[in-house]
């Protein structure tokens, strides 16, 4: 029975958990941790389930309150879905176990509520990608949006200015996205995901629907912080609490980059996104200006996690270039880069939350000789640096591999630049980090980093293990990447 | 910044007008949004679902899971304003 | 001329999009980009009630006594399209929350600042 209600459980787990919390949290406080953990191990089980059904029997249908779609509402759940559900569960099973003491310090007396927003957040994701009904998508969509503007907002000085920002760009990508459903129902009369790609091809010629799929693109580019529609990114996820950002960072754009492949390949077919509208040479262009942008101000930053900000701009870029180039090759790079990236931003927004625990300081001046205070994180940090980099054996190294084996089959030279220039960069940056981590710049900097330096000590366990599997599974991604495309990510990619 | 969002505010309008020109008219009872979806929830409300409202019967009944979802949107604006808004217990002692 | 009188709806809630959108990106006040906010989502909720309307003689989607049992065959074209305001009863509701979180944010601005101006903020941050 559990096999055939798992695609629900996933997100009613979650969803119920939720409102529980507030009620465990006036129980006992300490419990709010202890009851995130099982809800999110509970939902990440089911999603293994879901991922083991849909590689052995193909795609799941399953039907809410039992009524056929168009009248009601379905859960289409294939490869794609399937893998962005356990992404999903995981890294959030992960930030829970990492978010502790970075909780208790950051947040002392609101960890209840916290952790309230924080499963509500992950409903919202696990809502938005198993759905297949397009205002469903948009309902979840608003779920996820206001828990993150809301813990976001409780972060260092500033961060509630960054919310509001984040809150009205937010909201404008919402609304875009509904004018988009509302202009495609008016000439459809239908909502369904798959009803809709039924319909449509009799209509590609009507203004109505180019219209509708501009405003849907606008609005999901938003919402994925593709340069240059992405100022709300930097100051929002700099200024959040550490757990917010490792939860919202990794998460956010890619589920945003996933609706931008339901909408373009299963809503609108391959046929209209790329030989009708020259919708993938814009989103080439766009991906090429975002690696260049990204890098560039990546470079300029003194701030540590401002850096790593910059870095996501330019990953977002690497993916919807990947969709630009439009062949099959580059478009499973592009899947194969949405799992990589979200295992790649988790590991670094970790390492920041840790070391911003540690040092209560997140600027690159003050990572003096933190490799030998601090040895197990940094070479965790290290191993992340390599992917993000792009060095074998790690998986940074063949989701980039793809990318440029797939924009040289179709002759885009730029982007295959724009790749290579965005690794180097990524060289100077990290190691910029690893050379002031690593030489004990106490002489100029003088009796402040010597005092600290006999205080500051590992990172406490249960923020460190989660880390440490990161760093694995960034291996083991890289290791199993073939048994990992052979088995879902080509049957991801859309028929073209 | 204020002739930028003019100038933004004027092409996404003037796009969406453009839009309009194949719209069906207003309140034409032909267009495909009364013909495709809807007429089986005019026609079935009464039988299927006992409820002589056909919104209150779609909104329960055939898209329930929309209203959950609804409701899940209120209870996290709520549990916001709670975390965002409430003065902390030292503060509170403080003002009195 | 023909297609801007029987569309004029449409037009009249485009616009009034087009100003909810305008006051949301480009007023400096916080206040001011909220209810711009508010003004861009009602006109989209007004803009999509209104593809519910059917000419002719429709009434509410609330069957009469004697369609409610069954006593004949109801007639489609006689009952608006419920689909549309099923859909903005959820857009109104997540529409309000968004306004509450959003005053919520502002709120706590103001405790901190005492303004709502953005510009004098950003000074204050920095």
């Amino acid at each position: 029975m559990i096999i055939e209600q798992a695609p629900a459980l996933i997100v009613v787990i979650a969803l119920m958990s939720a409102v529980a919390t507030p009620l465990v949290g006036w129980l006992r406080k300490d419990l709010c941790y202890f009851w995130v953990i099982l809800a999110l191990l509970a939902s990440t089980l089911c999603s293994v389930i879901v991922l083991n059904t849909v590689m052995h029997e193909g795609v799941i249908h399953y039907r809410m309150g039992g009524w056929l779609p168009p009248w009601g509402i379905e859960y289409v759940i294939d490869h794609l879905n399937a893998m962005m559900l356990v992404l999903i569960t995981g890294t959030s099973l992960l930030v829970a176990i990492y978010s502790k003491k970075s909780v208790e310090t950051e947040l002392p007396d609101r960890t209840v509520y916290f952790y309230t927003l924080f499963l509500l957040q992950v409903t919202g994701f696990l809502g938005i990608v198993i759905t297949g009904d397009l205002f469903n998508l948009f309902v979840f969509l608003e779920i996820a949006s206001l828990s993150g503007y809301a813990l976001i907002a409780t972060g260092e000085e500033g961060a509630p200015f960054a919310a509001f920002r984040y809150l009205i760009l937010g909201t404008v990508g919402a609304c875009f996205y509904l004018l988009g459903v509302g202009y495609l129902y008016m000439v459809t009369g239908s909502l369904n995901m798959a009803d809709l790609a039924e319909i449509l091809p009799g209509l590609y010629g009507s203004k109505v629907v180019l219209v509708a799929f501009a405003f849907f693109m606008v609005g999901i580019a938003l919402k994925m912080a593709l340069f240059p529609l992405h100022m709300w990114l930097p100051d929002a996820y700099t200024k959040a609490p550490s757990a917010a950002s490792a939860l919202i960072a990794p998460l956010m754009t890619k589920v945003a980059v996933y609706i931008m492949l339901r909408i373009m390949f299963t809503v609108f077919r391959p046929y209209f996104s790329i030989d009708l509208l020259p919708v993938t040479k814009i989103l080439l262009y766009a991906g090429i200006i975002a690696i260049f942008a990204g890098a560039v101000m990546a470079l300029a930053q003194r701030d540590f996690k401002r850096m790593l900000c910059y870095v996501v701009i330019a990953e977002v870029g690497y993916m919807v270039g990947g969709v630009g180039v439009a062949n099959a090759v580059a478009i499973k790079g592009a899947i194969l880069h949405i799992m990589n990236d979200v295992v790649m931003t988790l590991g670094l927004f970790a390492v920041a939350g840790i070391l911003n625990y540690k040092m209560k300081n997140h600027e690159i001046g003050a990572f003096d000789n933190i490799f030998k205070k601090m040895p197990y994180t940094m070479a965790a940090f290290l191993v992340v640096a390599l992917s993000v980099i792009g060095v074998p054996p790690t998986c940074g190294f063949f989701s980039k591999w793809y990318l440029i084996q797939g924009s040289v089959m179709a002759g885009n030279w730029t982007f295959v630049v724009a790749l290579l220039f965005s690794s180097l960069v990524n060289i100077i940056l990290f190691f910029r980090i690893i050379e002031t981590g690593y030489y004990d710049f106490g002489a100029s900097g003088s009796g402040h980093a010597h005092e600290e330096g006999t205080a500051v000590s590992e990172a406490p366990l249960s923020m460190l293990i989660p880390t440490f599997f990161v760093a694995a599974a960034i291996i083991l991604i890289g290791l199993y990447n073939q048994f990992i495309i052979i088995n879902i990510i080509n049957f991801a990619v859309p028929k073209l | 910044m204020k002739t930028l969002g003019l100038i933004v505010s004027i092409i996404a309008g003037a796009f969406l007008m453009y839009g309009t020109i194949d719209m069906p008219d207003w309140g034409d009872p032909n267009s495909p949004a009364s013909i495709h979806v809807s007429p089986r929830y005019i026609t079935n409300a009464a039988t299927e679902t006992a409820t002589p409202n056909i919104v209150t019967a779609v909104l329960a009944d055939y898209r329930g899971y929309d209203t959950l979802g609804e409701t899940v949107v209120i209870f996290t604006a709520g549990m916001a304003c709670i975390l965002l808004l409430r003065r902390r217990k030292d503060v509170r002692k403080a003002r009195r | 001329m023909d297609f801007i009188i029987a569309k004029y709806n449409y037009w009249i809630y485009i616009i009034l999009m087009m100003i909810g959108f305008y006051a949301m990106i480009s007023k400096s006040n916080l206040i001011k980009k909220i209810i711009g906010m508010n003004i861009f989502q009602t006109a989209i909720i007004l803009f999509f009630v209104s593809i519910a309307y059917k000419k002719g003689g429709a009434t509410l989607p609330i069957l009469t006594h004697a369609d409610a049992h069954g006593e004949h065959a109801i007639q489609v074209a006689g009952y608006l399209n419920p689909l549309p305001h099923v859909l903005m009863l959820t857009a109104i509701v997540v529409s309000i929350a968004t306004l509450g979180v959003a005053l919520a944010i502002a709120i706590m601005m103001y405790r901190k600042y005492h303004t709502l101006e953005e510009d004098e903020i950003l000074k204050a941050i920095k």
